[in-house]
């Protein structure tokens, strides 16, 4: 047992407890935070996975920013009585079938993953991984890169009008 | 002429449909073509009856289908028993469509009236000309559909409607008897007509146990539509419907039906003693037993209806005794001299608008066309000498002496006293002394459109005795059987006996009504049970209710039972399971995002289940 | 540790993340949820880029457009949550049923 095994153990129970408390907990806040937990699991991840970049990016953007602004959703959408009433939607059938059919699907591809073998013992990426990233971001995946701004020019743009009050937008029409 | 004797029954046949499409417009003149259909339909039968009365039987038939190696005809044949049986239906029917145009006048339905009159008459027409049995049952039961529609002509009446249904299944009661026995000749001749069967009784093909079998079977259908004892009791409540039909229909023809099918299948009823001696004692009992209860019915026309059953019963009892001359004679004979008594109540009933004997009285001065007419019935069915009723009921009388069946010869001979005396008892409450009806100020004469029928069947009820009688000359029974017939000479004294008897009835009932000097409840009051007997029909109806109608009754409300729960719960299951199903499925489509997302998810761990099992190869 | 390690803890994010996607009532909940199963295929890219066939930071890159297009969808979805809000005062899920016949 290695130590880079023990902290694969670590992390993955982080992240996976993250993930069912999350489920588990009723205060909306608490949820977010336990999500947070995931996150960070998961970037523990990445470095074990020798992408040091990715695993700041997802700190930086999930436990920071996204997270940051689901708690922003949150409070702008708050009832005060939000704790006392159930948390799930659908009844009993409901639940059961969703359950069951995420147990199924899970289960079949858990199979299908561990039939699947490669072989490979796991090769060493170079060391400079952001210079690695940058090279083959700004050559050969220049055009996504252009794409993945439009996509977020026109995130930010919709986010605004959907998010802007009624009353000033009838106006102008 | 002969080879036109299918016309005959065409012209009611349209009739009926014209009236059915037409009749609402044309309202009254619905009775205009009825009367011009049946008069055309005289005219063609009076030219037949020439034709035949001239030559031999004449017979026409085409085959209708083929099945495997069975051949079944349909056509027409002109005996001499068809042709005579043609030209008194078309007759009598042509009348009675006159007499209705009076009588029904001002009534809503009266194209309806006329069409179901065509109808009836096509279907008794056509009978009397089928040359086989299955043709001949075909029109059995449509004169029964049309009996059962003018019976229950007033539908808003329960009576009327509880009626026709009555007629209609008695009468089917008797037709399952007609109907095995003709499957059963079938089944040994291989054919339904008549020369055939006749062929095979002759030469021994028919056993003589299935000979009597089949006659008996056969007689049943007479039975029922001919109203004998025990299927009698459809006819004194068929009279819910009205006059003209009581007369055309339970007078005259339907009911003589049952009479002619037995004529026309003789020779089948010859070769077998038990047959004949069956329909001869039930005609006989039938005679006297209504007689019996004619004698203390308070309404005409059911004290007529009574009547018609005990004449059947004598014609039946001709049959029984070998005379079928004198079966159909008295047949013959009866339509005239019914058809006038019923018209003549109905005239009556018209002018009192009552049916009440008790209730009538003194129409004699207020009804000088009808109360003379119905006087000349009444005489004619008691027997009285000179009239018609007198030469056919004496041939019958001789008949039942000649067969040499002595008990039934005494029981038609009282039977014949009862007649004469309830006839007469009729008509002098009916027409002499003083007036009981609330109406007396407007009883009034009928219209000439009635009167003139009855006139005419006035002077058949005298005149048509004469075509066989001992003195002038016997006609008919020559012409009838082809020249076989000969008249034994009756014994003398039967006339004169039957002549005692009608006139001691006739005395006795003036005794008692007209000039009451005999109290009338003289019998009643010394014999109050009798007399309740007599009045309740001697409780038959009422034995029937308790027995057959009540296990019937019991079957089909089982039976409605299980239709109710079996039948339809298996229809309501498979109609419930579907909307069930629709409904769990509608409930799919809540609206709800994550109801749809979660139905997705289930389909694609299916898919992804599925993959994994079959390796990857299930497309 | 191998392949299959990272992939099956994928799984169970991914499964955990599903999970709650369909059955949480709070539409903030549900999106968190949906980023969580967005996190489990990020795994899966970067665990590839090393122990898959070819290894290299392609997948790296790949997990990098993903969270783009994920902070992009999430900020777009919880604009949409504010609208509806400002609509209908409510963020559960099973009011917006308005397409229910």
């Amino acid at each position: 047992m290695s130590g880079t095994d023990i902290a694969f153990f670590l992390l993955a129970l982080a992240a996976i407890a993250g993930g069912v408390t999350m489920l588990q907990l009723t205060n909306v806040v608490h949820m977010v935070i336990a999500l947070v937990m995931t996150f960070l699991g998961i970037a523990g991840l990445y470095v074990l996975l020798s992408a040091e970049f990715v695993a700041v990016v997802q700190v930086l953007i999930y436990s920071g920013a996204i997270t940051i602004i689901m708690l922003f959703a949150i409070m702008l959408t708050r009832h005060h009585d939000d704790d006392k009433e159930r948390q799930t939607t659908g009844g009993v059938w409901h639940k059961a079938v969703a359950a069951i059919s995420v147990l199924a699907f899970g289960l079949a591809v858990y199979f299908g993953i561990r039939r699947l073998d490669f072989g490979a013992e796991g090769s060493a990426l170079p060391a400079d991984n952001a210079r690695e990233i940058g090279k083959w971001l700004y050559s050969y995946y220049t055009i996504p890169f252009e794409i993945v701004s439009v996509i977020l020019l026109v995130a930010l743009v919709g986010a605004i009008v959907l998010a802007k009050k009624d009353g000033k937008g009838a106006e102008d029409k | 002429m002969m080879n036109l004797a299918w016309v005959v029954p065409l012209f009611p046949l349209c009739s009926f449909a014209l009236l059915l499409l037409f009749g609402r417009k044309w309202k009254k003149a619905s009775a205009y073509v009825g009367i011009a259909a049946t008069l055309l339909s005289l005219l063609a039968a009076l030219g037949v009856l020439a034709g035949r009365l001239g030559g031999t039987t004449y017979e026409a038939n085409w085959t209708w289908m083929e099945i495997g190696d069975v051949t079944l005809t349909a056509g027409f044949s002109v005996t001499a028993l068809n042709a005579w049986m043609l030209v008194v239906v078309a007759l009598v029917s042509w009348l009675v469509h006159i007499y209705s145009q009076g009588y029904m006048a001002g009534d809503e339905r009266f194209s309806t009236f006329y069409a179901y009159l065509g109808l009836f008459t096509f279907a008794m027409l056509g009978l009397v000309l089928s040359p086989n049995l299955l043709q001949a049952y075909i029109f059995w039961e449509l004169v029964g559909l049309g009996s059962f529609l003018l019976i229950g002509f007033y539908f808003y009446k329960e009576e009327a409607k509880a009626a026709a249904k009555k007629a209609f299944i008695m009468t089917r009661i008797g037709d399952v008897g007609f109907f095995i026995g003709m499957l059963l000749l079938f089944w040994q001749t291989k054919s339904f007509d008549y020369d055939d069967i006749f062929r095979a009784v002759g030469d021994g093909t028919l056993s003589p146990g299935m000979t009597t079998l089949t006659a008996i079977l056969i007689f049943i259908g007479a039975i029922g539509k001919s109203g004998q004892f025990p299927l009698h009791t459809w006819l004194p409540d068929a009279m819910e419907g009205p006059t003209p039909v009581s007369a055309l229909i339970h007078a005259a023809t339907m009911v003589a039906a049952g009479v002619y099918l037995v004529a026309a299948l003789f020779p089948l009823y010859e070769a077998s003693e038990a047959a004949m001696m069956t329909v001869a004692v039930i005609g006989g009992v039938t005679a006297i037993f209504a007689a019996t209860i004619g004698l203390v019915q308070t309404d005409i026309k059911r004290v007529l209806a009574y009547s018609t059953i005990s004449q059947l019963g004598y014609m039946m009892l001709a049959l029984g005794s070998g005379s079928y001359v004198a079966a159909i004679f008295h047949l013959t004979t009866h339509a005239f001299f019914k058809a006038l008594l019923f018209l003549a109540a109905g005239s009556v009933i018209h002018a009192v608008h009552t049916q009440n004997i008790e209730e009538m009285g003194g129409l004699w001065r207020r009804m000088p066309w009808t109360a003379p007419l119905f006087l000349v019935g009444a005489l004619s069915i008691s027997g009285v000498p000179l009239f018609a009723g007198f030469f056919s009921k004496d041939e019958i009388l001789a008949a039942a002496w000649a067969n040499g069946s002595v008990e039934l010869f005494w029981l038609a001979v009282a039977a014949a006293l009862l007649t004469s005396f309830y006839m007469f008892r009729l008509f002098f409450l009916v027409f002499v002394g003083e007036a009981r009806h609330r109406h007396d100020g407007d009883a009034h004469e009928a219209p000439m459109s009635m009167v003139g029928p009855m006139v005419v069947l006035g002077i058949l009820s005298v005149a048509a005795g004469y075509i066989q009688t001992p003195w002038f000359g016997s006609f008919l029974g020559e012409w009838l059987t082809d020249g076989t017939y000969h008249h034994e000479a009756a014994p003398g004294w039967i006339a004169v006996v039957a002549t005692i008897v009608s006139l001691a009835g006739i005395l006795l009932a003036w005794l008692m009504y007209g000039k009451r000097a005999v109290p009338r409840d003289w019998l009643s009051a010394r014999a109050p049970h009798g007399y309740e007997l007599l009045r309740r029909h001697y409780y038959i109806d009422d034995l029937y209710r308790w027995t057959v109608v009540a296990l019937v009754s019991f079957i089909s409300r089982l039976l409605a039972y299980v239709d109710r729960y079996l039948v339809e719960g298996l229809v309501r299951l498979v109609t419930g399971t579907i909307s069930a199903a629709a409904s769990a499925g509608s409930r799919g489509q809540n609206g709800q995002a994550q109801t749809y997302g979660a139905v997705t998810v289930a389909g694609l761990a299916i898919l992804v289940v599925i993959f994994a099992l079959t390796g990857g190869n299930w497309l | 540790m191998t392949l299959s390690a990272y992939l099956a803890l994928a799984l169970i994010l991914f499964c955990i993340g599903l999970y709650g996607a369909l059955t949480k009532r709070n539409t903030v909940i549900v999106l968190i949820c949906i980023e969580l199963m967005l996190n489990a295929v990020n795994i899966n890219f970067v665990a590839f880029a090393k122990y898959g066939a070819h290894p290299g930071v392609h997948g790296h890159v790949f997990a990098l457009f993903a969270i783009a297009v994920a902070a992009a969808e999430a900020a777009v979805g919880l604009a949409a949550l504010i609208a509806f809000y400002r609509n209908r005062k409510t963020v559960q899920v099973d009011e917006a049923n308005s397409l229910k016949h």
